[in-house]
């Protein structure tokens, strides 16, 4: 009995599988083996085992990164979760054959450039920009407001980049609601926020939290966005780990900041998977 | 009175809905729009609008820096959806069907490459790739996008798997189809939302990747992300935003025209039946 | 049953043979080495009618890849660039790192003699290695109608009235050695005293700072009234205001400005070497590299070609300024980078 089972699952899960182990395993297993190498003077990496790296994450500056970072990928998460989940439902209520065209229409900005994008946000808000004169000639204001490099220009962009990888696992999610399931919760005479509260929600909560894994995780490590709405003045846990490998060539230290990355993230997964029943629904 | 009130409340909700729903398309497409007003600007760098011209929808066709990285692009986006989401969906399935050893694990090093920095991957698959002595280039840059789009498009479908049970599929073999039938008429089926996201992810992620397309591309070919990447320096040229708006224009068109045959071919399916 | 078996062998099969067409296309190998030369450099630098006519002189093909940041070049270079590439630019920083590891290879000037008859000696450090291209001065330039202050030195840079005023190029090693010189030290200072103190320094330019990087948009837009940037940039900035910009250049008065190169190096194990010394030949020839200032009004470290350019290159106002001989070079400061790295890091972190 179990011989006859084995090819199904191999052939199922064995291409992931092999993929996974090698282009994911063995790199990482290269950048934790670097992470405890030392840094020569010129860059290079010197086959040389220290603790440096990690000890110098202990520095305070690293601490105020990462605590940035966080801030900012939690409050990207929320506004894409709050932005995204009731644009979800409304496509997931859209009739069935419309509902490609939906998702297409999220999808065709994001094949253009992000790049371009984020310029486009510059160029509309520019101090001799489109919005700008808009506000001077309508008398709204007297003189030019920047509106360019400053905080909330980047939250726009963050949200906006993030927004479809919150809204596509979070309508796959909804669509799968029995619609009977609603209609039953109505007859038993719960108005709408208790089905929402109680049928709704707990039953797409794996779209959620795939959304939320999806949105949180690559905030934290987004250099782009700040780079160019941001007027580069704030740097991120992104930008410090990309500048290891780039510039300051620090590839030890780079290393060890992503193995510090990972841990936390894994941490916060592990948190959040304990407190609730995630694992019950097989999405971890 | 009670039922035209409810009516009533009903069709305010609707209207909010829907303009809600278009709230939030603008904001997506509101730099899109400004893209391709700024594809007929006057002014090489493209830093603010100086003047209404054409003339870049022609130079475009000269500059083959860019359109040969947009083909190139586009061949690896399709490629790379194409290999991800078979893998990641059968992987999805299986992974959550079969118990075996490790499997835990898998399902870990699927997160590695949504949690880890894009830059770190690409640099230790770089480095594995060099001291392997596998020549940079296509193949090297698909096997690079299909390394996170693979946990991508895991991820998305299950979350539309989850909870399901596999009393279909079970009841389909009862019925005598065997694995593969059951597999192609009542499991894809079924959870093919969750494909089809799971394919535009990927093919998103691929045809806008710069990172790792940038750390493990040949000489000969670079993909336009990153091209423009290194236009973003002295301004991104005027020609580069008349490239994308052809692309859109032409996707647009593709999907009316899908559109309409579609309906079409719906209309004769009807009237077959009603004969 | 055995069409199960057949399924999973075709599927992987599928997999390795789309995976192996594709690597196997990108990896073509051309016979005869000397008919195709690559080239990663930044985009928009050089001519295409120079590429062209290198081409049609030669029967070859160039390939040109274009780098975003100065360590994309880096990145390649050190893993693993000479496969790929025959000629990478990059600046005069790094070049003793570089040499000492052994990622660059020494080029035959036998076989480049343009290069040694017309660029300037004092322009060029780490001379067996490398070859200089272009060069840009890193200074400040402001709106006499918008600055509120004559600025004559660094340190009115760090002047409160000029908050919200500045656009600035980033980098640690281009803004920790002008702080260096307001305090008085060294610009290229191994001392990690001076280092912190210019850090402190930078504290209050940061303050200053709206925006790092476009320094030439954002003055031109009204953004900004005052930019420490590149004269290439300046030059643009100038021009696209037309004849009555209020633009000037500082008028410092004893501080020297940063003189930076952007330098051509041949990779360890480059396959193509021949065109790529010919290719350095010939962008040293006076006639050409003036025809590229045209396009290109960049500072230019090949004297010759500077003789021979146009009056509008040489009268380019971005390049009009009285104290172009006190200029300081960014020097390989050693283990002292890492120094300069976290107080960058510090910086831009903020509190």
């Amino acid at each position: 009995m179990k011989k006859k089972n084995r090819l199904p699952a191999l052939a199922m899960a064995g291409p992931v599988s092999v993929w996974m182990i090698l282009f994911v395993t063995i790199p990482m297993f290269f950048i934790i083996f670097i992470s405890f190498m030392s840094r020569g003077i010129f860059g290079d990496v010197v086959y040389d085992p220290s603790m440096e790296s990690y000890l110098t994450l202990l520095d305070s500056t690293y601490f105020n990164v990462i605590s940035k970072s966080l801030k900012v990928a939690a409050f990207t998460t929320l506004a894409c979760l709050g932005l995204g989940y009731p644009f979800a439902y409304y496509i997931a209520k859209r009739p069935k054959d419309q509902a490609a065209k939906y998702i297409t229409l999220i999808m065709i900005p994001f094949w253009t450039n992000t790049l371009m994008r984020l310029n486009s946000w510059l160029l509309l808000f520019q101090t001799s920009g489109p919005v700008n004169n808009f506000l001077q000639n309508s008398g709204i204001t007297d003189a030019p407001v920047r509106f360019v490099y400053t905080d909330e220009l980047v939250a726009l962009g963050m949200v906006t980049s993030m927004l479809p990888f919150a809204v596509l696992p979070m309508y796959s999610s909804i669509e799968k609601l029995n619609k009977s399931l609603l209609e039953a919760s109505a007859d038993l005479g719960a108005d709408a926020k208790t089905t929402f509260q109680k049928i709704t929600l707990p039953l797409t909560f794996p779209g959620i939290f795939s959304a939320i894994i999806l949105v949180f995780i690559p905030s934290l490590g987004v250099y782009t966005v700040p780079d160019m709405l941001g007027g580069g003045k704030v740097l991120y846990i992104g930008n410090i780990i990309k500048n290891q490998f780039g510039m300051i060539r620090n590839w030890p230290l780079g290393a060890a900041l992503s193995c510090l990355l990972i841990a936390i993230t894994g941490l916060l997964i592990f948190l959040y998977t304990r407190f609730t029943s995630i694992e019950e629904m097989e999405v971890v | 009175m009670a039922m035209s009130q409810r009516a009533k409340k009903k069709k305010s909700l609707k209207l909010l809905a829907d303009f809600y729903a278009i709230l939030i398309y603008a904001i997506f497409y509101i730099p899109v729009v400004v893209m391709m007003v700024f594809s007929f600007n006057d002014q090489r760098n493209n830093y603010y609008w100086a003047g209404f011209t054409t003339k870049w929808y022609g130079e475009l066709f000269n500059n083959h820096a860019l359109t040969d990285s947009l083909w190139y692009s586009v061949v690896i986006a399709v490629l790379a959806t194409l290999i991800s989401v078979t893998i990641g969906t059968i992987g999805a399935l299986g992974l959550r069907k079969f118990e075996f050893k490790g499997r835990r694990f898998i399902n870990q090093m699927l997160y590695i490459p949504i949690i880890v920095p894009e830059i770190v991957l690409a640099v230790a698959i770089l480095v594995v790739f060099m001291t392997v002595g596998v020549r940079l280039g296509m193949g090297s840059i698909l096997i690079g996008h299909c390394t996170f789009c693979i946990p991508y498009a895991v991820v998305t479908i299950k979350g539309r798997i989850s909870g399901d049970d596999n009393s279909m599929e079970e009841a389909s073999m009862d019925l005598g189809a065997n694995r593969l039938q059951t597999f192609f008429r009542v499991t894809l089926p079924s959870i093919m939302p969750g494909v089809m996201s799971a394919a535009f992810l990927s093919f998103t992620l691929s045809i806008d990747d710069v990172v790792m397309s940038n750390m493990l591309a040949g000489a000969k070919q670079s993909t336009l992300p990153v091209l423009i990447l290194s236009m973003s320096r002295s301004g991104v040229t005027p020609d580069a935003n008349a490239l994308t708006t052809l692309m859109i224009l032409i996707i647009v068109i593709a999907m009316v025209l899908n559109n309409y045959v579609k309906s079409a071919l719906k209309k004769r399916r009807k009237k077959e039946v009603n004969l | 049953m055995n069409l199960k078996k057949a399924a999973a062998v075709l599927l992987m099969l599928v997999l390795v043979a789309s995976l192996a067409a594709c690597g196997g296309g990108g990896g073509e190998e051309e016979p005869a080495a000397s008919t195709e030369l690559n080239i990663y450099m930044w985009n928009e630098y050089i001519s295409d009618e120079l590429i062209a006519n290198f081409e049609a002189e030669n029967n070859c093909k160039v390939n040109l890849s274009y780098m975003s940041d100065n360590a994309d070049a880096i990145t390649k270079l050190t893993a693993g660039g000479g496969q790929e590439y025959d000629l990478i630019m990059t600046c005069d920083a790094y070049m003793e790192s570089l040499v000492a590891g052994d990622y660059v290879q020494p080029i035959n000037f036998d076989n480049v003699p343009n290069a040694t008859a017309n660029i300037n000696e004092a322009y060029w450090a780490a001379k067996e290695y490398c070859v200089p291209y272009l060069m840009n001065y890193i200074y400040v330039v402001y709106d006499t109608e918008r600055c509120p202050i004559e600025i004559t030195g660094y340190q009115d840079l760090v002047d409160p009235a000029l908050a919200g005023e500045i656009g600035s190029v980033d980098g640690a090693r281009n803004l920790f050695p002008i702080a260096l010189v307001a305090l008085g030290y060294d610009p290229n200072s191994t001392e990690e005293s001076e280092i912190a103190e210019a850090y402190e320094w930078l504290v209050d330019y940061n303050n200053n700072v709206v925006a790092y990087g476009g320094t030439e948009l954002n003055i031109t837009n009204g953004t900004v009234s005052v930019i420490f940037t590149y004269d290439g940039n300046a030059s643009w900035a100038m021009s696209e205001l037309g004849e009555n910009n209020n633009l000037v250049i500082a008028p410092f008065e004893s501080d020297p400005v940063q003189l930076g190169f952007d330098l051509y190096v041949i990779p360890k194990g480059a396959a193509h070497v021949d065109l790529a010394e010919k290719f350095l030949n010939y962008i040293c020839v006076p006639e050409v590299m003036a025809a590229n200032l045209e396009e290109f009004p960049y500072s230019c470290p090949n004297d010759a070609a500077v003789a021979v350019a146009s009056d509008t290159y040489k009268n380019d106002p971005a390049r009009d300024f009285g104290y172009k001989q006190n200029v300081f070079f960014q020097e390989d400061v050693g283990e002292a980078i890492t120094i300069y790295n976290d107080y960058y890091q510090k910086l831009k972190v903020g509190e």
